[in-house]
């Protein structure tokens, strides 16, 4: 029989799990990984993964000696560090009372799978492979009326060369309490599957900030879901720089009522990279309200994705829902494709969606013009312009400026070989 | 030698002529105003000048104290001294108002040779100047035009001419959307500009505006071209008789 090079990494997760116990959550996620999504389905259809089916990838075993590189871009933030995909709790800060850190055994663990399992990144490949292959599911919990006030930071770095890596991390936020989190994706890995479960309970409050930098030649495939409990506020922003093809996939399900939800998110994408950013809201009851703003700027023979999803169940009614996404295109090779979806079975609600992907403005371009400011910094400008003003819509004002300097380095990456 | 002069300008947009032949010679220390119906081409002939991309001259050509403008992009043109208020004002959300004014003022002033401003400077002389033209500065940290009215557009658009200190400025319609009392104050910041180095170029639909802003010349500008000029009394005219009969005579 002719070897069959595309069934390599599926054999490498098996294998991988072989040392576990037959009714272990990482043999039932295994036993799901059949195949990488093939682009007639729908949701990888303007992401594939082909190319990953013909790599020689395997599962990485954590290195728990290995030197870290990321230095805490904020003084007095408390650190939490994955490297290889693997929590280094030496590496990590004390966490400030109310807060804590555990690695969840097989029950909690499989409970933790069987929620992802009843969403609908029940076939994302990350869900599968990374359930079978993570060193652990990280458990990070915020007690009950617990306000955060320091800048939690999570640094995941690691990995290596035809390696994959699978953080797994599990947020909760008990009723009341509140934290904001940025976390950022520094690996040096061929291939990387984070996992995130966010679950907010009774008026629990998270401001999430995720940095996707992981290197030129790596995939990450992010898999996140989010369950928002009554009165809970969810609010995030999500920025892709780095590697070679990375796909960002939000889940968010709204479960009770009042509750308020922003999936906000920019990539800025240069040479042969491809960002996706996908994200599906579910209104499942009545008076909530989501919104989101998704912006692009690519150069090169970039492309960008953006799917937004929302489905209003017919129960959803005075559901408030506003999708708006933009990218600009800086160069003739880029592509930028955007794919709202509205699924929308209730009356009584407000939904608006628009999506535009062009050149930049050429009336505001003539304006500044007009005023005797030259093509080159007109263009900046107006870019510069266009990523401020999201930024500073989405993320908390003490943050607003490390980000947008995050931005500008990716941005003048770009605008340097187009403009 | 005129400080502006336009010769025997033709355009079409989409295939459609606009522009038909027009000529027009502004020297130092004039006030020209043009009137004319909707559609004859006054924004185009506005746009034209400022360089805007698919405003090119088919035939013809447009000189700036003798240095012919066809070759010049918007940027340069405004650089060397023309100056464009707009008709419609654009927003431009994101660009703080004040970093788009010092971004344009030291464009220019590197240009004429001058000193760029630091920070310092610019704040203190474009406090000074928005204090004349009655904008407040809240209106400068905020995004240009963005939420503006539409009077507060128009009077953002003269600050700018007088921050720029240009030699030729085309105020296209800036009068409209005005009240009495925004008539009144911007009149007077462009008449604070007039001296005998500068021109001016008013666009305008109302006689109203000349009595503020007294003009030497009064052109009629009808389906692409200029069919009669003559003193402040020809607006006088317009007012009283509209086009009609001009357009019939001409
Ligand atoms: N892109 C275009 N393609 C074709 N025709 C155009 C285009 N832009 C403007 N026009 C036409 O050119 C003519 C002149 O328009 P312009 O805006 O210059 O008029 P105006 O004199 O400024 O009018 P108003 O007094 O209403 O401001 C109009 O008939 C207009 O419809
Ligand atoms: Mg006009």
């Amino acid at each position: 029989m002719l070897h069959n090079v595309r069934d390599n990494y599926i054999i490498s997760v098996k294998d991988h799990v072989s040392q576990f116990e037959e009714k272990s959550f990482r043999k039932l996620a295994s036993n799901d990984f059949k195949s990488w999504p093939s682009p007639r389905e729908e949701t990888w259809r303007l992401s594939r993964l082909g190319v990953l089916s013909r790599k020689e990838i395997t599962p990485i075993k954590p290195n728990f000696k290995k030197q870290i590189s990321s230095v805490s871009k904020f003084k007095g933030s408390k650190i939490i560090r994955f490297v290889d995909g693997a929590l280094r709790e030496d590496l990590s800060s004390k966490l400030p009372p109310g807060s804590s850190l555990n690695i969840l055994g097989e029950e909690d663990s499989l409970i933790c799978f069987h929620k992802f399992k009843n969403s609908n990144l029940k076939n994302h490949p990350s869900t599968n492979v990374s359930f079978s292959c993570t060193p652990s599911i990280v458990k990070l919990t915020i007690e009950k009326d617990v306000k955060i006030t320091d800048l939690f930071e999570i640094i995941y770095e690691g990995g290596d060369n035809n390696l994959s890596v699978h953080p797994a991390l599990y947020i909760e936020l008990k009723d009341n309490s509140s934290i904001t989190i940025i976390e950022r994706f520094n690996h040096l890995s061929s291939l990387i599957m984070p996992l995130q479960l966010v679950e907010l309970k009774k008026n629990a409050s998270m401001n999430s900030l995720k940095i996707f930098n992981d290197n030129q030649q790596s995939y990450n495939l992010s898999a996140n879901c989010t369950f928002l409990s009554e009165k809970s506020n969810y609010n995030s922003f999500s920025l892709i720089k780095g590697g070679l093809f990375t796909r960002s996939e939000t889940h968010a399900y709204l479960t009770g009522e009042n509750c308020n939800l922003n999936l906000n998110g920019v990539y800025l994408s240069s040479k042969n990279q491809h960002h996706d950013l996908t994200t599906a809201i579910y209104h499942d009851v009545p008076n909530c309200t989501s919104k989101q703003i998704v912006r692009g700027v690519l150069g090169g023979k970039a492309t960008g994705v953006f799917q937004g999803k929302v489905r209003v169940a017919l129960d959803a009614q005075k559901t408030d829902g506003q999708q708006m996404s933009r990218a600009i295109l800086l160069s003739e090779n880029a592509i930028a494709n955007a794919k709202p979806e509205l699924e929308i079975y209730a009356d009584d609600v407000i939904c608006a969606h628009g999506a535009t992907v062009g050149e930049i403005d050429d009336e505001q371009l003539f304006y500044l013009k007009s005023r005797g400011i030259s093509e080159k910094n007109a263009k900046q400008i107006l870019i510069t312009a266009f990523l401020r003003d999201i930024i500073n819509e989405s993320v908390e004002k003490s943050i607003q400026n490390f980000v947008f300097e995050e931005a500008e380095l990716a941005l003048s990456e770009i605008i340097s070989k187009e403009i | 030698m005129s400080l502006l002069e336009i010769k025997n300008a033709k355009l079409k947009l989409d295939d459609k002529d606009i522009l038909k032949g027009l000529s027009l010679s502004v020297s130092k220390g004039e006030v020209h105003a043009i009137m004319g119906p909707n559609g004859s081409g006054k924004s185009t002939l506005s746009y034209m000048l400022a360089g805007r991309e698919g405003y090119e001259l088919e035939s013809g050509e447009v000189f700036l104290e003798g240095q012919s403008l066809s070759n010049m992009e918007a940027d340069e043109r405004a650089r060397s001294g023309l100056f464009l208020a707009f008709q419609y004002p654009v927003e431009l959300p994101g660009v703080g108002g004040m970093s788009f004014l010092r971004e344009a003022v030291n464009s220019r002033r590197k240009f004429l040779g001058e000193e760029e401003l630091d920070h310092l400077a610019f704040v203190k002389e474009s406090r000074k100047v928005a204090s004349k033209m009655f904008v407040k500065d809240e209106m400068l940290k905020r995004a240009v035009n963005v939420g503006f009215s539409g009077g507060e557009k128009k009077r953002f658009e003269i600050l700018q001419m007088a921050m720029l200190k240009p030699k030729v400025s085309i105020l296209d319609e800036t009068d409209s959307g005005l009240d009495v009392d925004a008539l009144k104050i911007v009149s007077d910041g462009v008449n604070a500009q007039r001296n005998d180095d500068n021109a001016i170029v008013v666009i305008t639909h109302y006689q109203r505006l000349l009595d503020y802003i007294v003009p030497d010349f009064v052109h009629i500008l009808s389906d692409g071209s200029i069919i009669k000029s003559g003193g402040p009394e020809l607006a006088l005219e317009v007012e009283k008789n509209g086009y009609a009969g001009l357009i019939n005579a001409a």
